[in-house]
């Protein structure tokens, strides 16, 4: 079974190295690709100079462009399984095991891991307000796709072969995490959470600083509304 | 409507359509979207030359002003218009987004492709 790591890195010079050490270190058969979403640092050196396995986009394409680059080099490489993992060291290598069980077992088409479920994994439970938005977002998710998620904005998430495919031909840009699971949800693929420990960042900055604004929350249910009227609710065997 | 303010307008309008007609020739627009630009500023030089036209069509729709019908129509014409640039853009844009990874992953194929060659 081909399992790919899928890493987009903005700016992550102080980070990257370490990350893919980790992945080298956990397993030998771990694959990776590090996309580089046009860092304007020196990720691109470091990248180059330690041989690490990469994609340099041309131009910067924000963090929904940038993995769903990942997601074509998967479908073009033929890869199992891809999972999405911070550049950022946020997200615990020791859970990549979790996270594709229930995929290796067919239980799900998409497993995403939640800082949310289990309170004593997770030594990251994140602020009151990044909650309340998750909580808010996770309240729509409920309401159009009959589901509950408790991390959609969760970016550690594991996706199968025919997942793959959906993301490299179509994936949204803007807010790609919220947004794909409801795609995904109305068209009847199974969708599983899985508790995760998550870091706080080990340095950087985060893609989602924005995110407490009230600004994202709006866009985002916008967003989730518009997908689940764009997909009629259909059920897969 | 004043006579002075018709024959402005008519200028405006010719000045407007030998503009277009000249980027049409250079090539700097494309056909297809210079349809648009030129048949309205055919119907506007046919709507001044026609007497009481406009004063006729404003009195009929209630405009107390004629020339505030001209500025309505162009002003919803003017939102369409942007309306239509603005699918453009995303459209253009989701085009250079596939553009940009695909050109991506080909580069990272080839520099790997190249170095295969040279431990040959």
């Amino acid at each position: 079974m081909k399992v790919l790591l899928i890493i987009p890195a903005y700016n992550e010079q102080e980070n990257i190295l370490q990350v893919c050490n980790e992945i080298k270190s956990y397993s030998d058969e771990l694959e990776y690709v590090v996309i580089n979403d046009g860092s304007k640092d020196n990720t691109l050196k470091i990248l180059q100079e330690n041989n690490l396995n990469h994609v340099n986009l041309v131009h910067n394409l924000g963090i929904g462009g940038a993995v769903q680059t990942g997601y074509k080099y998967a479908y073009e490489n033929g890869y199992d399984i891809a999972i999405q993992f911070d550049g950022d060291g946020q997200h615990d290598i020791n859970c990549i095991a979790d996270i594709c069980e229930p995929i290796i077992k067919g239980q799900a088409n998409l497993c995403i891991g939640t800082r949310y479920l289990d309170k004593n994994s997770s030594e990251f439970q994140s602020t009151f307000m990044r909650r309340l938005g998750a909580n808010i977002i996770s309240f729509f998710i409920k309401l159009f796709c009959k589901k509950k998620i408790t991390d959609p904005t969760s970016g550690f998430r594991a996706a199968d072969k025919v997942v793959i495919e959906q993301f490299a031909k179509n994936y949204p840009t803007e807010y790609p995490e919220p947004e794909s699971t409801v795609t995904l949800l109305r068209k009847g693929y199974k969708v599983i959470e899985v508790p995760v420990s998550m870091k706080e960042r080990q340095g950087g900055e985060s893609s989602i600083r924005f995110f407490k604004t009230a600004d994202y929350m709006i866009k985002v249910v916008i967003a989730i509304i518009i997908e689940a009227l764009n997909n009629k609710k259909r059920r897969r065997k | 409507m004043q006579l002075p303010l018709r024959i402005a307008l008519i200028i405006v309008t010719i000045i407007y359509l030998f503009l277009i007609l000249k980027a049409i020739k250079n090539k700097k627009i494309q056909i297809s979207y210079s349809i648009f630009w030129i048949i309205t500023g055919f119907i506007l030089i046919i709507a001044l030359l026609i007497p009481n036209a406009i004063e006729n069509i404003s009195n009929l729709l209630g405009f107390e002003l004629s020339v505030n019908m001209i500025f309505c129509c162009t002003i919803f014409l003017s939102f369409y218009l942007i309306f239509c640039l603005n699918t453009l853009v995303a459209k253009e844009n989701k085009k250079n987004i596939a553009l940009i990874q695909e050109l991506s992953i080909l580069k990272k194929r080839v520099d790997e492709l190249e170095r295969k060659q040279e431990e040959k």
